[in-house]
């Protein structure tokens, strides 16, 4: 018999890992001391390990509390325009402005409110924008300030020229022979452009004028709302009737306590069935239910409200049908101003930018507001620049700095384009004839006095920390840039210190 | 020294014919440097020393039969004889001899003395030679000139003058007065303001308070209210914002600079309108230049100082 003898060493090798005895003394008794501390986490800062020639970091989870905002909930909350603050003291004497106050004296300089009605109006049209502040006061009011005061005695013109056309042409005559006022407000950032376009519609609103607002042109430019083209059109036309039975539903609401007192005159060739003597605002919704018919239905609406047909009086003559005056407002107008985001494939099988004025929303009002065409009872065109440039218009520079010449130097009828553009560079002519010979409003700072009485109204409200007084309003003053609204109001209502 | 100690003692015996009073030695401590050079007794070093002839010596012994000496013990002129800083205690002292002398004259209020830039103390240490004397005794000697130089100028004697003149720097950096600047016919002045590295120079008018930055308003320029509050701080500041229109160019920089150029420019250009205005701008801090400046880029640093990342191997 023969035995192997193994080696001791080589013997314990042999055995599993876990039956060789440890060197550590194994005790089942408990720890006398405290368990040694846990060693911190060092693993996501330390270096990489040698070898290894990347770095990994683990990403914390991100835990998500609340649930995230539907859609279309945050463009909401920006959008959300506030018109007033329950907080803010009522001011006091602050009157409410009237038909025959506008154009008034008495108010020039003055703070005062808009109307509740007026409001709701506004609200209709986009007449108040984000950002302008009416959140800090207690309701919409406004400063008349110069500018303001001498349009709404332009707008009583209009009514009393018609008037006297009236008298002077006699009854039965379509052509009323009214004055159309075209204007383009420009002006530096902040210095009220919007403001004044807002002031002009809740005189107009005031006056029993109808109100049509392009609250922003940009709209129009993006290409963001559906367009199609119209039939049988050459060159080809396109109609953005989305868009264009969002303006009807506008019209309606915004104008229906004039429009639900003027009836349709004349038979109009629409696909659907209209009842006789309906009220236009009725008539106006008919687009808004039905966007594929929105532009026939403007395009009546505009008839009905421009050229009304004669009615029989009691004597069986034709009279004319008294329509109210039309105030058309566009703000931040460059984008129209130039070729839009929309495309077309051209002949040579290119893409090429559709002109905004191949867009018959567009071209009717541009056609209006270049005076092309003229409202027979009269009224106004108002375009507003914006002092943001995102979208530039070269078309409208050039028309408000010939604009600016002609103000300057009233002698010169005759200006030259060459003196504004160089004629070697590439100008979009059929905008630039929109603008060319367009009356333009400068706006700029307020006076140190208007200053003075929007301050003592935003005190009035409770939200001027400092007392009145000249120094303070002079202080206040250059640091707006010289009365800048926009800048004051940032200044004294919105800095906090 | 042998030399010195004799002539140390000569004085010393000759003092004893004639006790003299302490003015008198002080005099004779103060002008040692100026209207008896040959005499002086001084243990300074050399760079200091003036020609001068030794004295015989002093026979102590018993033919010289001078009874007192065997009951008295001579002392050296100078007291500073035994210092280890005897240069700068001969100046004190003669300092102090010079103010006791005349400290009853009539001084003009503080303040009020002509201003005099006195040596620094490293150029007065570096004139004794290798003293080793400390700050705080120069400042007991400028305090000293200090107070002479408050005596009514009317009455200044010749002496302190020529004493003060050794103390003096040689430059005297406030007669460099800067010329003042006009108003010129339009009634502009104009200022110039630097910051960072921006430059600004701003034109002042009387006005209502318009502003003008390179061509554009304030609004259009500085986008932020603080800057444009930084622009027209000094005006802000002294209540003038309603009482000038200023129009500036700026150059240069990042915007709080230009900012912070055109509030000194402004406050440069207001003072030559209204040079009383400058302890208000400087309270206002629209004085001093702010001198801080991006630091330069090292070599075998990542910026300024940061250095890169330290590796083991």
């Amino acid at each position: 018999m023969s035995t192997i003898v193994i080696p001791p060493g080589r013997c314990l090798r042999t055995l599993p890992r876990a039956l060789r005895p440890s060197t550590a003394p194994f005790s089942t008794s408990t720890h006398r001391s405290l368990p040694a501390p846990a060693k911190k986490k060092t693993g996501t800062f330390a270096p990489p390990k040698r070898g290894e020639r990347t770095l990994k970091l683990k990403k914390r989870d991100v835990v998500r509390e609340t649930r995230p905002p539907a859609p279309g909930e945050r463009k909401a909350v920006r959008k959300r325009i506030v018109l007033s603050n329950t907080n803010a003291l009522e001011p006091a004497g602050l009157v409410d402005l009237t038909a025959d106050m506008a154009g008034a004296e008495e108010v020039r300089g003055r703070v005062v409110g808009i109307p509740g009605e007026v409001v709701d109006a506004l609200r209709v049209v986009e007449g108040f924008k984000v950002g302008q502040g009416w959140a800090f006061f207690r309701r919409p009011a406004a400063l008349m300030r110069n500018e303001v005061v001498e349009l709404a005695r332009e707008m009583e013109g209009v009514e009393q020229a018609r008037g006297a056309d009236e008298r002077a042409v006699g009854s039965g005559v379509r052509d009323l022979g009214g004055q159309t006022l075209r204007k383009l407000v420009y002006g530096e950032r902040g210095t009220g452009k919007s403001v004044l376009l807002l002031q002009a519609m809740a005189t107009a609103f005031l006056r029993g004028w109808v109100v049509i607002s392009i609250p922003e042109a940009r709209d129009l430019y993006l290409g963001q709302t559906e367009y199609a083209p119209l039939p049988n059109t050459s060159p080809v036309q396109y109609t953005q009737n989305e868009y264009t039975a969002k303006l009807l539903a506008q019209i309606a609401k915004a104008n229906r306590p004039v429009l639900s007192k003027l009836k349709l005159t004349h038979a109009h060739n629409l696909p659907i069935k209209i009842k006789p003597g309906l009220t236009l605002d009725a008539f106006a919704e008919l687009g808004v239910n039905d966007p594929e018919i929105a532009w026939p239905v403007f395009q009546a609406l505009w008839t009905e409200l421009t050229a009304p047909a004669a009615e029989a009086d009691a004597e069986g003559k034709a009279v004319a049908v008294p329509r109210p005056q039309i105030l058309l407002a566009i703000d931040n107008v460059a984008p129209i101003l130039r070729p839009t985001q929309y495309k077309t494939l051209d002949a040579d099988g290119k893409l090429r930018p559709i002109h905004p004025q191949d867009f018959v929303l567009v071209k009717h009002f541009l056609d209006y507001f270049r005076g092309a065409r003229t409202l027979p009872q009269g009224g106004l065109v108002l375009a507003a620049t914006s002092g943001n440039e995102t979208v530039k218009s070269d078309a409208l520079s050039v028309g408000i700095a010939m604009a600016e010449a002609r103000v300057a130097n009233p002698e010169n009828k005759q200006l030259k384009l060459g003196d504004f553009w160089n004629l070697y560079k590439e100008m979009d002519m059929r905008s630039l004839e929109a603008v060319m010979d367009v009356e333009a409003l400068k706006l700029e700072g307020l006076s140190k006095a208007e200053a003075r009485a929007v301050i003592e109204y935003w005190a009035g409200n409770g939200m001027v920390r400092s007392r009145v007084e000249e120094g303070f309003v002079g202080e206040k003053w250059t640091l707006a840039g010289g009365g800048v609204v926009g800048e004051l109001e940032k200044a004294v209502v919105r800095m906090r210190f | 020294m042998g030399v010195e100690l004799r002539y140390g003692l000569r004085r010393a015996l000759h003092s004893l014919r004639a006790p003299p009073t302490w003015q008198q030695r002080s005099c004779v401590a103060s002008s040692h440097r100026t209207s008896r050079p040959s005499k002086a007794f001084s243990t300074s070093t050399s760079h200091r020393q003036e020609p001068f002839t030794a004295a015989p010596e002093i026979n102590l012994s018993a033919e010289n039969n001078i009874p007192i000496l065997k009951r008295i013990r001579v002392v050296p002129a100078s007291p500073s004889y035994f210092s280890g800083k005897p240069a700068f205690t001969d100046d004190l002292l003669a300092l102090q001899a010079l103010l006791r002398k005349y400290q009853t004259l009539p001084v003009v209020e503080t303040g009020h003395a002509p201003r005099i830039a006195w040596r620094t103390f490293e150029s007065y240490k570096s004139f004794l030679g290798s003293e080793p004397i400390k700050a705080s005794k120069y400042q007991r000697l400028v305090a000293i000139l200090h107070r002479l130089n408050h005596i009514h100028p009317s009455l200044m004697p010749q002496e302190v003058k020529d004493a003060m003149e050794r103390y003096k720097r040689e430059i005297n950096p406030f007669a460099n007065v800067a010329k003042p600047k006009p108003v010129d016919e339009w009634g502009r002045a104009m200022g110039l303001g630097r910051r960072k590295t921006s430059t600004a120079r701003a034109w002042l008018v009387e006005g209502e308070g318009e502003v003008l930055v390179n061509g554009g308003s304030l609004a259009q320029y500085f986008g932020r209210l603080h800057d444009r509050e930084s622009a027209v701080w000094a005006l802000k500041a002294t209540q003038r914002l309603d009482k000038y229109n200023v129009f500036a160019l700026v150059r240069g920089g990042g915007v709080t600079g230009q900012a912070e150029a055109l509030t000194l420019a402004v406050a440069k250009a207001l003072l030559i309108h209204e040079p009383g205005l400058k302890p208000a701008l400087r309270r206002a801090g629209c004085i001093t230049r702010d001198p801080r400046k991006v630091e330069r880029k090292k070599p075998g640093h990542l910026k300024a100082r940061k250095m890169p990342t330290w590796v083991k191997r």
